[in-house]
């Protein structure tokens, strides 16, 4: 589904304001923390205090007896298991705790100070376990398992490799790459880096409201995924899934950490067996603790590079540690090939993405995932190969980037020059610039242009468009307002934009799985092009369906006839024709109310046939490209790092809210800043994060940040509405990669690790920093794998 | 025996243990949910009111300690449910994403126009030390603010 040249360009591009800011001003909206309902009891979690250990005793009886409490379940109410991939992943510790912080049983009370006082009540006995709390710990020969039991787990996916401590391995393998590496004409550069986890801290705890009426689940959540609630929630609780209706309030931040299943069952369980509505609430400790965090990752690449610059070789072995479950690392084994292996054109490739099982809070997906750290390890490893090979970084990267016809890493054929052009955008963009003041100050100055890939994750969704007789319309999506705005602008814009009305007059539903059709969430770039295609399409059929009853009134061709500014005219004659609104008057006492329904899933973009293996999706449908630059400057006695400026060209296909886009690229940037210089989450020697607060965990603050000059690059090829790809995500992809790239210029050291706090910096400065040795990535890469990469197998 | 407590111009009894924090009274027992428990350690000022007249984590502030005070939540920043000139600045630069930090914030930066009405750039980055914000990386709301020092 595109555009349609028909479709008013006015008034579905606009700086249109959101319609939430007045009460969200005012402190009146409520979120799903803010929702208090008569007779609502409350709820609270018992959760592990080692990373592995056998339950030996669990025992409820005399917490049951506690006052106030209303109902108590373990894993003997939740008999399913979930997963992305395969099913790994129980809703409370079965017998064997995985990772400090794992849930044992749940309580709900008449008060908060109740049920935390009953679960101090439970009986429980964990004899300890063997621990892996690291990847290297989960590689080494001899390792104990997390999951001795892997080879009984459901598969929900076939092709992935597992075996051990590896959930999951996704292989690429495009030509010959050990022949391209035996050539006597190139450079072999070889880099290893490694990074640690991120916490989204979004605002909003994970939090639900949830009660059973008429044998029915109802869950009110602070999610970007209503239908992955409904879905798992059923799973795990063994019931059917049209069981449960799950409605969204706005979301108070997501950032991808509300990207799965979180608590929801918790509360659905208790309201279940109490017939109350039953709120649970994550405390901001057991939000630090159990975060669903960006994932550490480490990463080797090498490269065949000729000496005028030809990259005619690549391989690399990705390791993300998923924690004690797979969940959406599994998924992200996948993205390795579109990030690390995105860029630039290459000559023959293989690269391997590990999913590695460790006792450790599991992780999760947040902005650009696993592209953030594999944009930072490629860009700083172009760096180091533009070095070996003598030539400018910049020229490197112009002379290699993707452009139209290019192979991607899996063979698919790349449509358009598009970050070629967006180079040269920048490049005018840093010459217009002034030059930052004070370069004689002691400290160290570096800058760096870097560039990204990143995707939009189509998949399928679903609107309906009810136009309504007094000229208004309402959509009905599953779509959910996280704080990007999406749902108060770019779609109301785009049904506005078809049925000639203004945005004001769109009413937009919020979510709710009885309303709505299905939906993957919100997340990955997808509310625009997705639910706005489906949107889009809903409303031409209302469209087609007005023109035909307006044609008959106003007695002119369907054809000859346009919708604007609440009427619909004949072309070429203002004034002409009828209200909107008489025209559905009309249609509803004829022919019944109109309505319209629009549906939209990906294009299913091809790879080339046998690269990949254990892939969720082997190409990308709508790549969406970044470039930055950054200058910093290093203070060389503290290690402190400042971005002086920053710049952004961001490919967006089309621009329906510039200003909107321009919001989230600045929000972006500065998440990336924290990632590269400050934020990081550390496990400690008894398995427990080291950061339980805002006190050890430092998130960007408004004295840390610049304001980020933005350029909108349009008119790259995509298949998203009215040309439009997701622009929220991808302001976060490159953050790490121009910093690190900057750093590295001014201190002339290799930058391998994040983030660049200063002491890390100080150390680098002083040579004391230890160099990256990571002995459990095989020196070969075929020794990386658990068996050799083939497409056709299953496990 | 209760509290006695003033807030946004009411006189309202609540019956809480004398160390609640002011939060959950405000939320629980007088409906006031503007003001945010994000962090409760008072590092980031989501749950902000002014204590007669100076921004305060209301997460740290046990609600006997209030008792005496004029307390003004963000619910009673504007007259007639309009928006005061901070609100509507920040509103006008479309500077609100997903919503959490801004009645904190709200009650930080009217502080900052009502006591400092020539405050730069620089005062207002400072005045936002207590105040963060996860979504937007404040420069809107650093724009906003400096609007609405202009136009008032």
């Amino acid at each position: 589904m595109t555009g349609d040249a028909k479709v008013s360009d006015a008034s579905a591009t606009m700086n249109f304001r959101r319609r939430d800011a007045a009460d969200k001003l005012r402190g009146r909206t409520r979120y799903t923390i803010d929702r208090y309902l008569p007779g609502m009891l409350h709820a609270a979690i018992l959760r592990a205090g080692v990373p592995s250990g056998r339950i030996a005793r669990l025992d409820i009886t005399k917490a049951a007896r506690m006052p106030g409490v209303r109902a108590v379940v373990t894993a003997a109410d939740a008999p399913g298991m979930i997963g992305i991939g395969i099913a790994d992943h129980p809703l409370f510790a079965r017998d064997v705790i995985r990772y400090d912080g794992e849930p044992i049983a749940a309580i709900a009370a008449d008060t908060l100070m109740q049920a935390h006082a009953a679960l101090a009540a439970i009986d429980v006995e964990i004899e300890p376990l063997p621990v892996v709390l690291t990847m290297a710990d989960a590689l080494a020969p001899d390792a104990p398992l997390v999951h001795p039991d892997w080879r009984n787990y459901e598969v929900l996916l076939e092709g992935g490799v597992r075996g051990g401590n590896i959930a999951w391995e996704a292989t690429v393998v495009r030509g010959d790459v050990d022949a391209a590496f035996a050539r006597s004409d190139v450079e072999i550069i070889d880099s290893s880096f490694r990074v640690g986890r991120q916490n989204h801290v979004a605002f909003e705890p994970r939090a639900v409201v949830a009660s059973y009426e008429d044998g029915r689940f109802h869950i009110e959540t602070s999610t970007q995924v209503p239908w992955t609630i409904r879905n798992a929630t059923a799973r795990l609780l063994g019931v059917p899934a049209s069981r449960v209706r799950v409605t969204v309030p706005p979301v108070g931040g997501g950032f991808g950490l509300k990207f799965d299943l979180a608590i929801e069952p918790f509360a659905a369980l208790l309201a279940r067996a109490s017939g109350r509505p039953v709120r649970l609430v994550n405390s901001r400790e057991e939000e630090m603790l159990t975060c669903l965090f960006r994932e550490n990752a480490e990463i080797r690449i090498r490269s065949a590079v000729t000496r005028d610059g030809e990259i005619v070789g690549r391989e690399a072995v990705v390791l993300m540690d998923c924690g004690a479950y797979g969940g959406e690392q599994i998924f992200l084994t996948t993205m390795t090939a579109h990030t690390l292996g995105g860029n630039y054109s290459l000559g023959a490739v293989r690269l391997v993405s590990r999913a590695v099982y460790t006792n450790t809070a599991p992780n999760g997906a947040f902005r650009a995932c696993n592209g953030v750290y594999n944009t930072f390890a490629l860009e700083r490893h172009t760096d180091e190969v533009a070095a070996r090979i003598g030539m400018d970084p910049l020229a490197f990267r112009r002379r290699n980037v993707l452009g139209d016809g290019d192979l991607g890493a899996t063979g698919q054929v790349f449509e358009g020059d598009v970050l070629g052009p967006m180079l040269d955008r920048m490049d005018t963009m840093r010459d217009a610039a002034a030059t930052p003041p004070g370069c004689d100050d002691g400290r160290l100055y570096g800058r760096a242009t870097v560039v990204g890939t990143w995707f939009v994750f189509v998949g399928p969704s679903a609107a309906t468009v009810n136009m309504n007789a007094d000229g208004t319309a309402t959509l009905v999506t599953s779509g959910v307002e996280i704080g990007s705005g999406s749902m108060m602008q770019a779609l109301p814009q785009i049904v506005a934009g078809t049925l000639g009305l203004s945005p004001h007059d769109v009413i937009v539903r919020a979510a709710d799985t009885d309303a709505a059709g299905y939906d993957v969430g919100v997340g990955g770039g997808r509310t625009t092009v997705s639910l706005g295609a489906a949107s889009l399409s809903a409303a031409h059929e209302v469209r087609t369906k007005l023109l035909k009853v307006a044609s008959e009134m106003i007695e002119a061709a369907a054809e000859d006839l346009v919708m604007r500014s609440g009427r619909i005219e004949i072309a070429g004659a203002p004034g002409s024709g009828r209200l909107i609104s008489e025209v559905a008057a009309r249609a509803q006492a004829q022919i019944g109310p109109i309505s319209g329904t629009g549906a939209f899933t990906g294009a299913g973009m091809p790879a080339m046939p046998g690269c990949v293996a254990g892939h969720f999706i082997d190409a990308i449908d709508i790549p969406v490209f970044a470039v930055h630059d950054c200058e910093v400057a290093v203070d060389t006695e503290t290690g402190h790092v400042e971005v002086l400026s920053y710049r952004v060209v961001q490919d967006v296909g089309r621009a329906l809210n510039p200003r909107a886009i321009h919001g989230q690229i600045q929000g972006g940037v500065v998440q990336g800043l924290g990632y590269a210089l400050h934020e990081e989450v550390t496990i400690g020697s008894n398995g427990r994060v080291r950061q339980n607060g805002f006190e050890t965990y430092r998130v960007p603050l408004a004295l840390d940040v610049v304001p980020v000059e933005i350029n909108l690059y349009e008119g790259a090829p995509s298949i998203g509405p009215l040309g439009t790809k997701g622009a929220g995500e991808v302001p976060i992809l490159n953050v790490a990669a121009a910093v690190a790239c900057a750093v590295a210029n001014a201190i002339g050291k290799p930058i391998l690790e994040l983030p660049l706090t200063p002491p890390r910096v100080l150390e680098l400065l002083l040579d004391q920093r230890p160099t990256l040795s990571l002995p459990h990535i095989a020196e070969a890469w075929t020794n990386n794998l658990l068996r050799p990469h083939k497409t056709d197998g299953s496990n | 025996m209760g509290l006695s407590l003033t807030v946004n111009g009411d006189h309202l009894t609540s019956t809480a243990d004398p160390i609640t924090p002011l939060v959950d009274v405000l939320r629980e027992e007088f409906h006031l949910t503007g003001a945010k428990p994000v962090c409760r350690e008072g590092f980031c000022g989501a749950c902000m009111v002014l204590i007669d007249g100076n921004p305060t984590p209301s997460c740290l502030m046990p609600a006997a300690l209030a008792e005496g005070c004029d307390i003004r939540t963000v619910e009673g920043l504007a007259v007639n449910g309009g928006l005061n000139p901070i609100q509507a600045a920040l509103e006008a630069c479309d500077a609100v994403q997903c919503g959490m930090c801004f009645p904190g914030m709200v009650v930080s930066l009217t502080h900052l126009l009502t006591t400092r009405p020539g405050a730069t750039r620089d005062d207002i980055r400072a005045a936002l030390t207590g105040n963060i914000c996860r979504c937007t990386g404040y420069e809107r709301i650093i724009e906003a603010a400096l609007l609405a020092l202009a136009t008032t």
